[in-house]
């Protein structure tokens, strides 16, 4: 049989290569869904040479924003200083109660034999760039592979969690927000410590799915990483309940969260890098078997 | 040659604007997507080919830095781009209200494909991305295609500068 494809390439050169063009798209979709290598070597290549740019932009924006900010707080400030006087006096009556209650729990945790799950490893990182789409939700930092980054980390600020690291290259980090929609992770409401997972909303928002319908849960409820995905520690900061659907069907209900991070405005953050988990305790070895942590490197305490 | 590397550098700064100083707008996910709106400028101006790999391009650079997993924009780009070029000798491009209702229109069919595909490729089912069709996507493009006539403007005006530009450094080589 004759081969004929040269001849129409050359016939039909201008669809030949739309239809060539619009194949290597499709291909590169189906590498991207089977995570291959070649893939990842370009992604990381093409990173490389681009995010220099998307940081030195993101410095100049910082600082012109910066400057334009610091003009207008200044007509506030004292008013504010005034109001943080106050704030002050209050926060330290209340920190002195915190002490005396932490002291209370640490004798308590102690007496309980109680361990947790705690961070041995930080890396902090800036915030270089946005997500460029609107459907979706991400962010750049400028800590890579170098630094000890990888796919899976936990990446967190001091309010709470931010997300997970998605992609990778030397020196920088594409970082999936909680966001997003292909966001999940497993969470507990502090209160009454029912479980479910946080996934990604329109918006600013999350959403508590598989939520047992039973379970008691009310807007303004905290909820916190329940550390059963291996990937964030236990007890970090998801975000606080807004609105409860209890629908009169199914046997979940679902739980719309605002995150406590403003992720707009995300500027500095950390990856956790390595973190503890709980050795189980004696009696607990019969049953349950401890879970290793796919982010963070794990340590035993 | 000259051009096509003046063409990515302005892909390049185009992203870097879309990434970095466009998210300071108050309403932090309805903002102009740039690069939409240089692919069907480039669907208008380039060739076939160079025109083509550019799309090809942006898309791949956009994929890379959105949290968007599955790469679609390095399909979708190119497919906006040859379907500008389809519609090139049909309309007047030139004209602000087609520019503005063209860019309307193909974003909104890019946010539909984008959808079907997410929901095809995703492995749950994503419920939760039905709303932003209304609350993202429709601003979204209202948005880009308001910015359009004005950007179009500009770009054609800086693609004049530098034919002329270049036709006097031909005769002053003369």
């Amino acid at each position: 049989m004759r081969i004929r494809s040269p001849s129409l390439f050359r016939r039909y050169p201008i669809p030949a290569f739309i239809i060539l063009l619009l194949l290597a798209g499709l291909i590169l979709i189906s590498l991207r869904i089977k995570e291959r290598k070649g893939v990842a070597f370009f992604d990381a290549l093409l990173m490389e040479i681009y995010s220099p740019f998307q940081k030195g932009a993101t410095s100049v924006s910082r600082s012109i924003g910066g400057v334009l900010q610091r003009v207008v707080s200044l007509t506030q400030v004292q008013q504010e200083n005034e109001k943080l006087k106050h704030r002050i006096a209050e926060l330290q009556n209340e920190n002195h109660q915190m002490k005396e209650m932490a002291l209370a729990n640490e004798r308590l945790r102690n007496l309980l034999q109680f361990r947790q799950q705690m961070v041995t490893s930080m890396m902090g990182a800036e915030v270089i760039g946005q997500d460029p789409s609107p459907w979706f939700k991400s962010v750049t930092i400028d800590k890579g592979e170098k630094q000890g980054l990888r796919k899976g980390m936990a990446v967190i600020s001091p309010e709470g969690v931010v997300g997970q690291i998605l992609k990778t290259s030397p020196d920088y980090a594409t970082v999936l927000l909680i966001t997003d929609y292909n966001s999940a992770i497993d969470a507990i409401v502090q209160r009454t410590r029912a479980k479910g997972i946080v996934e990604g909303k329109e918006e600013n928002r999350c959403q508590l799915k598989y939520l047992l319908r039973t379970e008691d849960v009310e807007p303004g409820d905290v909820v916190i990483t329940s550390g059963m995905d291996g990937k964030f520690p236990k007890g970090l900061m998801v975000g606080e309940i807004q609105k409860v659907d209890k629908r009169h069907f199914g046997v979940f209900q679902y739980a719309e969260l605002v995150p406590k991070v403003d992720l707009a405005r995300l500027e500095e953050v950390f990856v956790i890098t390595e973190f503890s988990i709980p050795t189980p305790l004696p009696q607990e070895d019969k049953g349950i078997k401890a879970r290793k942590p796919t982010g963070g490197s794990p340590k035993k305490r | 040659m000259k051009r096509t590397v003046f063409l990515l550098l302005m892909v390049l700064v185009f992203l870097t604007l879309q990434t970095t100083l466009l998210t300071v707008a108050p309403i932090q996910r309805v903002r102009p997507d740039l690069l939409f709106i240089l692919t069907v400028y480039f669907g208008f101006s380039t060739s076939t080919v160079s025109g083509g790999l550019l799309a090809f391009f942006m898309g791949y650079l956009l994929d890379l830095f959105s949290g968007n997993v599955f790469g679609l924009y390095a399909l979708t780009r190119p497919l906006i781009f040859f379907t500008t070029r389809l519609f090139k000798r049909e309309f007047y491009w030139e004209g602000f209200s087609f520019q503005l209702l063209f860019v309307f229109i193909v974003a909104m069919l890019e946010g539909l494909l984008l959808f079907v595909l997410l929901v095809g490729l995703s492995p749950g089912p994503l419920r939760n991305l039905f709303p932003a069709m209304l609350t993202t996507l429709l601003p979204q493009s209202l948005c880009t295609a308001l910015i359009t006539p004005p950007l179009f403007f500009l770009l054609r005006k800086g693609a004049h500068f530098l034919r002329v530009k270049h036709r006097r450094t031909i005769r002053g080589e003369g």
